[in-house]
């Protein structure tokens, strides 16, 4: 362990453990899958960072989308997103989540991928190296320590505008809503 | 092999055309009143593996073409036969105007997800066909997106266009 951050440790434990140990679902969207394998195995090994992949969403607090997202995706990355417990963290990786990427025109592809889910950070590129992961996840960590990877409280804040984005997208929804809503407008009405 | 079936074709259906283009891949043109009959054909043939159909949007001839591919199963464990490796692509063309056809389902089996597929993205709908059921998508379409006249810039401006990022909508 590194001297200078036992102030840090002190201060908040949980924070910093959260921190070195993200836990991540790769979600195996598109062709960014392909820098996955060598980044988790010996290769590259992520467990250097702390991050190891997990089998369901409910282990994970660090979500990997990793290429376009097509709109019966998106409703798959909605569902897994929600079932992640707090904090949780996303990164978009790769240009086809930021803003569609060479898909920008295709009839079935979620162009940004911000307006239906919140993201902490991108990696672009077509595609991105595998120690483009690490810068992010590095540059993550700096975030956390700031407190400003604050992705899941604005989706809190924020969910009847995220979850009317979703309805746009995919029609009505089969599954009910994450966070209670107080809103009247004609809209959005749930039994 | 190959001049003995073309000569066979020729004979047995009578407004077909039969052109082999050398490398293995022999092309048959035949009106979609015959198609059938040429696939049981070559069926009873040994062509018994349906490999691919697909259709081709031809919007300038007001038509579609339906692409029928056969081939061999591979009979010993070595390697293929020159007649295993021999592919048969049965070309048929219907009318844009009443995309139908009549399924092939009755012959190969395996065509029905392939006459779903087309069914969906082209809008060709196939008489007798077991299930027409929705495969890929998950909207309604005006026209079906793999129609040439389907404009996809337009259809993305007007869908994804139109949802507000979260930022201007607080």
């Amino acid at each position: 362990m590194d001297r200078n951050q036992i102030r840090k440790w002190l201060k908040a434990p949980a924070k910093m453990a959260n921190k070195y140990s993200l836990h991540a679902i790769y979600f195996c969207t598109g062709c960014g899958i392909i820098e996955v394998p060598p980044v988790i195995t010996s290769r590259w090994d992520a467990e250097r960072f702390g991050i190891i992949p997990v089998a369901t969403p409910r282990q994970a607090n660090l979500f990997l989308i990793t290429g376009y997202v097509s709109v019966k995706t998106l409703r798959a990355i909605i569902r897994t997103y929600e079932q992640m417990p707090e904090p949780k963290y996303t990164v978009g990786f790769g240009s086809c989540p930021i803003n569609g990427g060479m898909y920008w025109d295709s009839y079935n592809t979620i162009k940004h991928l911000d307006k239906y889910i919140p993201i902490d950070g991108w990696i672009a590129g077509c595609m991105p190296r595998p120690e483009a992961i690490f810068i992010a996840v590095t540059h993550l960590w700096t975030l956390i320590d700031k407190d400003m990877a604050n992705s899941y409280i604005r989706y809190r804040e924020n969910y009847e505008f995220y979850r009317r984005n979703q309805e746009l997208a995919l029609g009505r929804l089969e599954w009910p809503p994450l966070y209670p809503i107080y809103s009247n407008s004609e809209e959005i009405k749930y039994e | 092999m190959n001049e003995l079936l073309n000569k066979e074709l020729e004979t047995i259906f009578k407004d077909i055309s039969v052109s082999d283009s050398g490398d293995k891949q022999v092309a048959v043109i035949a009106k979609h009143e015959q198609v059938h009959a040429v696939l049981r054909f070559l069926k009873d043939k040994g062509f018994d593996h349906l490999a691919l159909l697909s259709a081709v949007d031809w919007i300038k001839d007001k038509e579609f073409e339906l692409v029928y591919i056969l081939t061999r199963y591979m009979q010993g464990d070595e390697e293929y036969t020159d007649q295993e490796s021999l592919h048969l692509i049965v070309k048929t063309r219907i009318s844009r105007q009443s995309p139908q056809l009549e399924t092939v389902t009755g012959i190969f089996p395996n065509a029905e997800p392939y006459e779903r597929e087309i069914h969906e993205l082209f809008g060709i709908s196939f008489e007798g066909h077991p299930r027409l059921t929705p495969l890929f998508l998950e909207r309604e379409y005006k026209i079906p997106p793999f129609r040439k006249d389907f404009d996809t810039r337009k259809y993305v401006e007007e869908i994804f266009g139109n949802i507000p990022s979260v930022e201007n909508n607080k």
